[in-house]
């Protein structure tokens, strides 16, 4: 069985903030890191090999250069094989042109994929449609925001949990399928140093658009329908109230009456 | 150069200094000033001052000195030793001492240097370094001072402070006084190898600038410091040797000594710090390691075996007891998320934890020194967890304070029916080849007294924290008496009875395990040539 994680880099969101001059993120002096909800969807790949024989993991990202760094933690972790797609006519992509690019990076180096796993959403642009516009364009089924899946006894089939606006849904598609994580374990997989070095000695190749048999109207900017005019963090909400120059008691007392008041408790 | 002059300072206005004044407000509304991390607290304290620069200090210390009234100085209140809580007199916080004045480049030693107020704290300073962003000399807006700041930004590598006491929120000034050391001073030393000058303010309330390189003692052990009035102290440098180890036991004494390094250390007994010079260090990507052992034994040979590693550097090198890992389990049943790991290896029986240089795309990179030296043992690189982003880092850094944190909390619980009750926490630091023989005193002694306790911390140093958990008083009890052996002990190996808390007030009557009277009477004689009158911290380092 083959299934294919789509991961990307990020920047550790906890640290970035917006230059209010240019509008920009400031990513200078920011860690970068293997977005969350890819390594969830990375986990569970992981653990439907841990259940059944014969699975194979080949992570895919389509980014710079040093999103290499990515795909080595995917193969710290587990994964059997890395693709960096990577070029520089990629550039200015937005949601439809990463889709159709990583889902033709999918049909050139893993054609007989059976499951698509893809981390619901990037924690820098919240997006949450690339998933979903690969699964349209590689014409299979998809299933969003899944918590837990396994294959059904036969090995064709897919059974997902996933969240919905009231609770949970359990569906079953039929393999392959593409399927985006929105949880996994609460206490992130930590490798040996012998997993970290032996990563390294596992294949981690970078192909470009030349390998993608797709035309120059639909990489990048060119074939974006969208383009980000301006970023900006939201206006703040209303000021904090100080409590200044009180005891803890009466302190105490004030919060209390104002949680009260508006009905918190 | 061995002769030294202080300078006065344009005296501020004493009366002008912030204050609070009796014991009664001070105790009622800045109990926090009361009491250090030891929870050893004042009785009594008549004066709190908050001087805003050397100027306002200085004028404190005059006006202290001529009523004959002691002072207490106190930083950050991080040590656990007692030593910023006052016996009695004057409290003197120094928090407002705390700009970074300056950023230069020692091309002499290929160094970046700081300079900064003794109130800058260790996770700031780090913080500006790493960052490259220095928000006081920003300000300042001297054009020199920027274009250097711009060289530093320029400069293609990361710098760090490397001192690393577990407190990062202590004072640099107060990591100085105390020499304070951590985890990585497996690699790069304690804080004394950072620091490159200083300046002292003296009980006579005059400064003293001290560059390291420049004043030496004599050929016959000596310091002159004249005063302003020429009048001329001879300080004689103590003639016994300091331990083979990390040590913050007595004042610092040495053939041909740097006068720098008589006032690191010197818990604030001869002159209160206010701004240090220390060195930044360049600073490699790394990485984590938590290497599983089947015991405390194969724990060991792996220390051994990873220090023997010709060619292997490691940046610290930590123990957790099997005593400890078996604790971290429980904790980690009742709390599995608050620890953040994935669960402990059933098979661990201890664990060593250690860094090293790791560079996550380079592609020659060499581990098999690393690997030889945990095969040599009988163990594998399989069973380990390991880290290298700034995050993992940060995961592992929990991990690392869950165990402290875990004996504390067990300990407030035992409190509750024992109030009397703490936790023996030792500071005992031997030589290398004594590691083994000290291990086997404490496990062979504390396993007969049948008391409660594991070991962890910085073994790399042979400087191993056993912790004792007392279950009653009589535990209590059993414990402090096997505290005094074992402090005996590791003085009789050639260690140190203090590797990293300092002596303060808390352990003065351990000085006496280390140091005999006629040394302990040469310490004094120090103090006498520099603070006659015995007013700057009463109560540290000597029993009074």
């Amino acid at each position: 069985m083959n299934i294919v994680v789509c991961v990307k880099q990020v920047p550790e969101i906890s640290e970035v903030k917006v230059n209010p001059e240019t509008g920009t993120l400031v990513r200078e002096g920011v860690a970068s890191i293997l977005n969350p909800f890819c390594e969830y969807a990375l986990d569970h790949a992981l653990r439907i090999k841990q259940a059944t024989p014969d699975v194979n993991i080949t992570a895919i990202s389509m980014g710079p250069p040093q999103a290499r760094a990515a795909l080595l933690r995917a193969l710290e972790l587990g994964a059997d094989r890395g693709v960096l797609v990577s070029d520089r006519r990629f550039a200015g992509a937005d949601t439809w042109a990463t889709a159709l690019t990583l889902a033709a990076a999918v049909r050139a180096v893993r054609e007989d994929f059976d499951l698509i796993l893809v981390g619901k959403q990037a924690i820098d642009g919240d997006t949450a449609q690339v998933g979903p516009e690969m699964a349209e364009i590689l014409g299979i089924p998809q299933i969003m925001y899944g918590v837990r899946m396994e294959l059904t006894p036969n090995g064709k089939r897919l059974r997902v949990k996933r969240e919905s606006e009231n609770g949970y849904q359990v569906l079953e598609a039929r393999l392959p399928v593409l399927v985006s994580a929105s949880k996994g374990e609460a206490i992130r997989r930590l490798p040996s140093f012998a997993d970290i070095l032996a990563a390294r000695q596992k294949p981690l190749e970078m192909i470009t658009a030349d390998a993608l048999n797709l035309s120059e109207e639909q990489l990048g900017l060119q074939g974006s329908y969208t383009q980000v005019v301006k970023i900006f963090p939201p206006q703040a909400k209303k000021a904090c109230r100080k409590l200044e120059g009180l005891s803890p008691d009466q302190a105490g007392r004030e919060i209390t009456s104002f949680l009260s008041q508006e009905n918190f408790i | 150069m061995h002769e030294i002059t202080s300078q006065p300072l344009d005296l501020a206005d004493y009366r002008q200094v912030r204050r609070v004044q009796g014991w009664p407000a001070i105790n009622e509304q800045y109990q926090a000033y009361l009491r250090d991390e030891s929870k050893l607290t004042s009785e009594t304290c008549d004066y709190l001052f908050f001087p805003q620069n050397e100027a306002e200090l200085a004028a404190v210390v005059r006006e202290m000195a001529s009523q004959g009234v002691p002072l207490t100085v106190a930083g950050a209140r991080t040590g656990l030793v007692g030593g910023s809580v006052p016996l009695r007199g004057g409290l003197v916080s120094l928090e407002r001492l705390n700009a970074v004045e300056a950023l230069y480049y020692a091309s002499y030693a290929r160094e970046w240097r700081v300079r900064a107020g003794c109130a800058v704290t260790l996770s700031d300073l780090n913080q500006m370094a790493m960052s490259k962003r220095f928000p006081d000399l920003e300000r300042a807006g001297d054009q020199a001072v920027l274009a250097e700041l711009a060289r530093y930004q320029a400069e293609p590598g990361d710098f760090f402070y490397p001192p690393d006491p577990t407190e990062m929120s202590a004072f640099l000034g107060g990591t100085v006084a105390t020499n304070a050391s951590g985890a990585r001073t497996y690699r790069y030393g304690a804080t004394r190898d950072w620091v490159r000058g200083l300046r002292v303010i003296l009980a006579n309330g005059e400064l003293l600038d001290i560059p390291r390189g420049k004043y030496f003692a004599s050929s016959n052990g000596r310091f002159t410091i004249f005063d302003s009035q020429s009048q001329g102290r001879q300080v004689l440098v103590p003639d016994y040797s300091m331990p083979r180890t990390k040590n913050t036991s007595g004042f610092y004494a040495a053939p041909h000594m740097d006068l720098v390094d008589l006032f690191i250390g010197s818990e604030g007994m001869l002159g209160i710090i206010t701004t240090v010079d220390v060195a930044l260090c360049p600073r490699t990507p790394k990485c984590s390691l938590v290497q599983f052992t089947g015991s405390d034994e194969q724990a060991l040979d792996l220390v051994e075996s990873l220090r023997g590693q010709d060619g292997l550097q490691l940046d610290f090198l930590e123990f957790y007891s099997q005593k400890a890992i078996e604790l971290l389990r429980r904790r980690q049943a009742e709390e599995p998320v608050a620890m953040g790991m994935p669960p402990i290896p059933e098979d661990a029986g201890a664990a060593v934890f250690f860094e090293l240089s790791f560079d996550p795309l380079a592609v020659d990179q060499d581990f098999s020194l690393l690997a030889q030296a945990v095969e040599r043992v009988g163990l594998s690189l399989q069973n380990s967890w390991a880290g290298y982003e700034m995050r993992e880092l940060a995961r592992f850094k929990t991990f690392r304070h869950m165990l402290p944190e875990t004996v504390n909390h067990l300990i407030s619980e035992r409190k509750r029916q024992y109030p009397g009750l703490h936790k023996l926490g030792t500071d005992l630091a031997v030589p290398d080849d004594k590691l083994r023989p000290m291990w086997k005193v404490y496990q062979e002694a504390l396993d007969q007294a049948g008391l409660e306790w594991l070991a962890f911390g910085h073994v790399g140093n042979n400087h191993v924290h056993i912790n004792l958990i007392p279950r009653d008083m009589e535990d209590m009890q059993r414990g402090l008496e096997l505290y005094g052996r074992f402090a005996a002990q590791a003085v009789a190996f050639g260690g140190t009875v203090s590797a990293e808390h300092g002596i303060g007030k808390i352990k003065a009557k351990f000085l006496k395990e280390m140091f005999t009277e006629p040394q302990i009477a040469q310490m004094k004689a120090v103090k006498r040539a520099l603070d006659p009158q015995g007013l700057l911290n009463p109560g540290n380092i000597f029993l009074s």
